[in-house]
């Protein structure tokens, strides 16, 4: 009797290790029909481009659409595609300089704003202007993130962040020396609410209040570069890559994950603890409710919840989404996919995305 | 029965041990870093441990094919070597990188093809350094080499994931410099994070010291440089009771040494350039204090030395390397140095002469492409435990160089250098959440 017992005991406490064991891991499911998200995007029907097919070069910096035509950034100079045909703009028309990494189009006037390896470029009735450090207020010529707010265009750079306003045509600059930063080392900037925020790099992210023009700084509360303490106690690291606000949440990109801000509370995202594709995230854009996270590792799309992930094969043309909802991944198969992994820029105008990669530019079609 | 308990027992061992076991146990804490002193580990154990991994560049360019016609193979050097506080240490560094690249060149070069320095000064003022990058991108360097001033480098290096150049750094000891996760740069050179613990280790565990006053320079060099120190020494249970700051070109520290003086210090740590640091030691004796003195790694240098005079006897700093090593690699450098540039090369020289032949063996290892490279350079196994000629050069997953520091102690006029203890046990997390 006492062996019988005995023998059922360890039947029961092995079923439950296993049990307890088992919980730990996450689910997976792969199947054609899968459970999409309510919410977030999917795209499909993708078409890249590269330079066999038009682009000067195949590293895309950055890319915007402006109304008809598509703006992309690269290497090689400014890529216009219009009526299924693509220009390419050099320093020869007037650029600043050939590597044009960021661009912004002004509501108010239509004027397209490059930020490039040399100078801020305006493009403004088929002429290009430079601004650069030697015949204006700028802080440096290397200028990583440009936008537009109403009559003001902001940009972040290695030397501080500036402020154009052009109307009087006058720069202010913000450094350590009038804001609260370590150091003016600046590389990306969004406005929105009457605020601008500044991803400054060891400063994590920078606020400026328009009405009271106060500064106030978000830091990562445990004051180590090596750990994250606690997940959701602020900005994940102080090395901030790129700031996004719209319907009133702030996105904040690291290398070493995504931090969201309501303006109550962080939350904070990492590859393990989510869908996000990758902690290295060369760049975010939020529209809507949406973050679009260009990582190394592919893009993600979130609304904080739930999350699609799309991942180029290494091997061939084609990838898939990575549908998480939750402890729930599905997935869906595309052909081709997209154009790169490594993901540098991205925008979406109605139901169509354009992707900046590493090599060649996407275009994907809303498909849900 | 007694075999059926002790399956059940083994069973039960191996779940709650192999099954939960982490991708990141048994990893090196960062930085060498041990248990005793990781940032809350005595408290909390962190939701996320980074740098922990290396991170991976995985955008295009491997592709690329190396270019035709090519009549000189452009390298990058990036330095202090105008209008700046430390053009003398920029000086040494071009110099070094000048001897291996002549070198190399009288080797064939790059399979005939000579190797051209491409020289380009940093000012020191802020985001200078990014169009610096820039001009180097321009002209097509495969590599560049650099710098000094902390300021500078960590703008040159957020230019440089932009141009994907490959940076070797052999002269900016700031930790936080390798903290930016950028797969785009290696360091060769220790940092003041290794060089903090070893002094933190000297001067309280070693010499019994407990109440500490630092005075450093007021720049970033100063302050991002006693940082770890000032954290170690709050974990070690001796908070520094005083720190003082003064400014480059200073040369009255009265003030901020009578604050010293009237808080009674056990000992005093100097952190600045050469001669500030000689003249405050001057001002610390001359006000009566006899104080042991420990200081940073820039005063080892003939003009510490001359300033500080019989002053600088017994003071102690730390060092990337021993420039007295029986080494007959370091011999022959030091030799060739003094014959090309009638001086003794020193710390800045000895690492731009490893760091630009790290460079030069890559590209002869995988070509001109400077993906390849970035990957030949970081991939830590290729030139891991590189013997050059400042010692055995071990990269951590930072790629910061966490190879042995040394003490160097003032001795009859002349550095004498021996190793540093290190701490009794090195840090290995059990369990690194967030893996």
């Amino acid at each position: 009797m006492k062996s019988k017992f005995n023998l059922t005991f360890f039947a029961f406490l092995t079923l439950l290790t296993f049990g307890i064991v088992s919980m730990g891991f996450t689910r997976s499911e792969k199947s054609p029909d899968v459970k999409e998200s309510n919410s977030v995007p999917i795209y499909g029907n993708w078409k890249n481009f590269t330079k066999d097919n038009g682009l000067p070069g195949n590293k895309t910096y950055a890319v915007r659409v402006d109304g008809d035509r598509v703006l992309v950034g690269t290497h090689e100079g400014l890529a216009v595609y219009e009526d299924e045909k693509w220009t390419t703009y050099t320093t020869e028309n007037g650029l600043s300089h050939n590597g044009v990494i960021a661009i912004d189009v002004s509501e108010l006037t239509g004027d397209v704003w490059l930020g490039t390896m040399g100078g801020l470029t305006r493009w403004s009735g088929g002429k290009f202007e430079q601004y650069t450090q030697m015949n204006s207020g700028m802080a440096n010529d290397l200028v990583y993130a440009v936008i537009c707010d109403g009559k003001d265009v902001w940009v972040a750079t290695g030397g501080g962040a500036g402020k154009l306003d052009t109307y009087t045509k006058e720069w202010e600059i913000f450094t350590e020396q009038n804001a609260p930063m370590h150091e003016p080392w600046t590389y990306s900037v969004c406005a929105g609410d009457n605020k601008v925020w500044i991803a400054a790099w060891g400063g994590g992210v920078i606020e400026y209040n328009k009405k009271t023009n106060h500064f106030r700084d978000y830091v990562d509360p445990d004051g180590n570069m090596e750990i994250d303490l606690f997940p959701d106690d602020g900005v994940v690291h102080d090395i901030t890559t790129g700031v996004s606000y719209s319907n009133g949440i702030l996105w904040a990109a690291t290398y070493f994950g995504l931090s969201r801000y309501d303006g109550r509370g962080w939350k904070g995202y990492f590859d393990h603890d989510s869908g996000l594709a990758s902690n290295f995230i060369n760049y975010v854009r939020s529209v809507g409710d949406y973050a679009y996270l260009c990582t190394d590792k592919g893009l993600s799309i979130t609304d904080g919840e739930s999350w699609v992930t799309y991942k180029k094969n290494e091997n061939d043309k084609n990838g898939k989404a990575i549908i998480t909802n939750g402890e729930s991944k599905t997935e869906k198969s595309f052909s081709p996919s997209i154009s790169h992994n490594f993901i540098l820029g991205v925008d979406v105008q109605d139901d169509v995305i354009w992707v900046a990669t590493s090599y060649g530019l996407s275009r994907g079609e809303r498909i849900n | 029965m007694n075999k059926l308990r002790l399956v059940f027992i083994l069973f039960m061992v191996l779940a709650f041990t192999g099954f939960y076991t982490s991708a990141q146990d048994n990893k090196m804490m960062y930085g060498n870093t041990p248990d005793s002193i990781f940032p809350y580990n005595s408290f909390q154990k962190a939701y996320k441990y980074h740098f922990v991994e290396p991170i991976e560049f995985l955008g295009a360019g491997r592709e690329k094919k190396a270019p035709t016609g090519l009549t000189e193979v452009r390298l990058g050097f990036l330095g202090p070597l105008d209008n700046s506080p430390i053009v003398p240490l920029g000086l040494q560094m071009l110099n070094g990188a000048k001897l291996a690249l002549e070198q190399a060149n009288e080797r064939g070069g790059y399979k005939g093809i000579p190797y051209k320095l491409m020289i380009h000064n940093d000012v020191g003022l802020w985001g200078a350094a990014a169009n610096e990058v820039i001009d180097m991108d321009d002209e097509g360097v495969w590599a560049w080499l650099g710098s000094i001033d902390d300021i500078v480098s960590h703008v040159a290096l957020r230019a440089t994931l932009k141009c994907e150049i490959m940076m070797v750094c052999t002269g900016d000891p700031d930790p936080t410099f390798t903290e930016t996760n950028i797969p785009w740069a290696i360091r060769v050179i220790s940092d003041d994070r290794q060089s903090c613990y070893a002094l933190a280790n000297y001067v309280y565990n070693e010499k019994g010291h407990d109440r500490m006053a630092i005075i450093r320079t007021g720049d970033r060099y100063g302050r991002v440089g006693v940082m770890e120190f000032m954290g170690v020494a709050n974990r070690m249970g001796h908070p520094v009771r005083m720190e003082e700051r003064f400014a480059t070109g200073e040369t009255d520290f009265t003030m901020q040494l009578k604050n010293i003086k009237n808080d009674k210090p056990e000992a005093i740590i100097v952190w600045g350039n050469a001669k500030e640091s000689a003249l405050i030691v001057n001002q610390i004796r001359e006000m009566g204090m006899q104080q042991p003195v420990y200081a940073s790694d820039r005063i080892i240098s003939q003009e510490f030395l001359d300033i500080a005079g019989k002053n600088a006897e017994g003071i102690v700093t730390t060092s990337q390397y021993d420039p007295t090593a029986d080494n007959p690699a370091l011999k022959k450098f030091q030799a060739d140095y003094r014959k090309k540039f009638g001086e003794e090369p020193n710390v800045f020289a000895a690492h731009a002469f490893d760091g630009m032949n790290l460079i030069i063996k890559a590209i002869e290892k995988v070509g001109l492409n400077r993906v390849l490279i970035r990957d030949v350079l970081t991939d830590r196994s290729t030139f891991q435990n590189y013997q050059g000629v400042t010692g055995n050069i071990v990269l951590d997953a930072s790629w910061n160089d966490v190879g042995k520091i040394f003490m160097g102690k003032v001795e009859n006029g002349k550095f004498v250098f021996f190793p540093a203890a290190q701490m009794k046990e090195r840090g290995h997390s059990q369990s690194m959440a967030g893996y």
